[in-house]
């Protein structure tokens, strides 16, 4: 039985989709089964990031509204084994996502994936909604930044109130922390919030810290997971995070500044 | 550092700031999220009370509750109708003040005077509630 992972964040720009791609790819490279969704209708770009934009004939709306099968509308990636995606539609809007077609194909979907990555659209209205309710684990995307924190602690009020989990009082959606974009050199100057301190005002548990680093933008531009960019700290950071997320103990890395050493100074080199 | 920066009380950095600023409205949202969702029905309960003794104003009414640290206070605002507009039930054989007092509800059973605009009494002792 397939596990439900949601990637949600409340604010809008703050890595979910960057965060969903390398995680699934993360799960996929590990041996999982695994397929990632993106529930932003009419905005989708999961595709682009993935790198699969122009494979898509069939979209998760289609299935929903039984004009394709699943199989049909399942992308299997190129790079990686056991790595699917169910792109959405760009053309339709959120109202499309009806609750009893997304469990459908929910459930069908834990049938033969070991996880099913849910990319939510920013927002708390149907489409993260939709995302969300159907959730064993939420990762919490979140910027050391003001209303990215307040947006998430926005969401967490959700997932505990609107997940299908706490209507039917089973045990509670676990919830994790990704903190993205961090940079310690700012955080050193006292211009950036500290991981403990966006820890001690969310209060969930750390999946991980995704340093700011310009591998995210160079592999978006090629349709390429940052994870798959393994010389990159985001690259390693996520790795790390998927670890984590598996149970084991890592530990964090890219939350200090780097010294930097005479010969790297010397050589200009930079990660 | 030097040794003068000892003395001097370091000036807050912004991150710093963004924290403060965080954890207040924070505070402040969490309680909303948590918080008794019986307040509408209170009120019109209430409203139904006072309503079979005096002609009120349904938009003049306001319950309010407030979480302090030890103590919360749930306050409502009742604006009764000036001596002038009071048709007097039977119930009631004297006037209201048509300059209500303003303040804590009396536990005496007068019933020359009806109370009161403002009444406030300790509703629960939870401190800003914690989601977890």
């Amino acid at each position: 039985m397939g596990k439900i992972i949601v990637m949600t964040s409340g604010k809008g720009g703050v890595g979910k989709t960057t965060s969903s791609a390398a995680f699934a790819t993360g799960l996929a490279l590990r041996g999982f089964k695994t397929v990632v969704i993106d529930f932003d209708v009419g905005l989708r770009n999961l595709d682009l990031v993935m790198g699969c934009e122009r494979r898509v004939v069939f979209d998760f709306i289609n299935v929903i509204n039984g004009e394709a099968k699943l199989n049909q509308a399942l992308i299997k990636d190129k790079r990686v084994d056991n790595l699917y995606i169910l792109p959405t539609s760009q053309t339709r809007d959120k109202d499309a996502l009806t609750k009893e077609g997304v469990e459908r194909i929910l459930n069908e979907l834990c049938k033969e994936f070991d996880y099913i990555v849910c990319d939510s659209p920013a927002g708390i209205e149907r489409g993260a909604l939709m995302s969300l309710y159907f959730a064993d684990h939420a990762i919490i995307v979140t910027n050391p930044e003001v209303s990215s924190v307040r947006d998430s602690d926005r969401i967490l009020g959700v997932l505990s109130a609107k997940s299908r989990r706490a209507e039917q009082g089973m045990e509670p959606v676990t919830q994790q922390l990704l903190l993205t974009r961090y940079d310690p050199e700012r955080v050193e100057k006292g211009e950036m919030l500290k991981v403990d301190d966006v820890l001690e005002i969310l209060a969930i548990p750390l999946l991980g810290v995704i340093p700011e680093s310009q591998a995210v933008l160079r592999a978006s531009n090629i349709g390429m997971p940052v994870i798959l960019d393994e010389n990159s700290n985001a690259g390693q950071a996520y790795l790390d995070a998927v670890g984590r997320f598996l149970g084991e103990d890592v530990e964090h890395r890219f939350t200090t500044v780097q010294k930097k050493g005479l010969f790297s100074r010397l050589l200009r080199r930079s990660a | 550092m030097s040794i003068f920066s000892f003395f001097r009380s370091a000036p807050k950095t912004s991150a710093v700031q963004a924290k403060e600023r965080l954890q207040i409205v924070m505070a402040h949202e969490r309680v909303g999220r948590s918080g008794p969702d019986y307040l509408p029905m209170l009120q019109q309960e209430l409203l139904a009370v006072i309503a079979k003794y005096v002609d009120i104003d349904a938009n003049k009414v306001e319950v309010k509750l407030d979480r302090g640290g030890d103590c919360s206070t749930l306050e409502v605002n009742i604006e009764l109708p000036g001596r002038d507009q009071i048709k007097a039930p039977s119930a009631v054989k004297d006037a209201v003040p048509s300059k209500p007092a303003n303040g804590v509800a009396k536990d005496e059973d007068d019933d020359k005077a009806v109370p009161i605009k403002s009444a406030a009494s300790v509703l629960t002792n939870g401190g800003v509630s914690k989601r977890r």
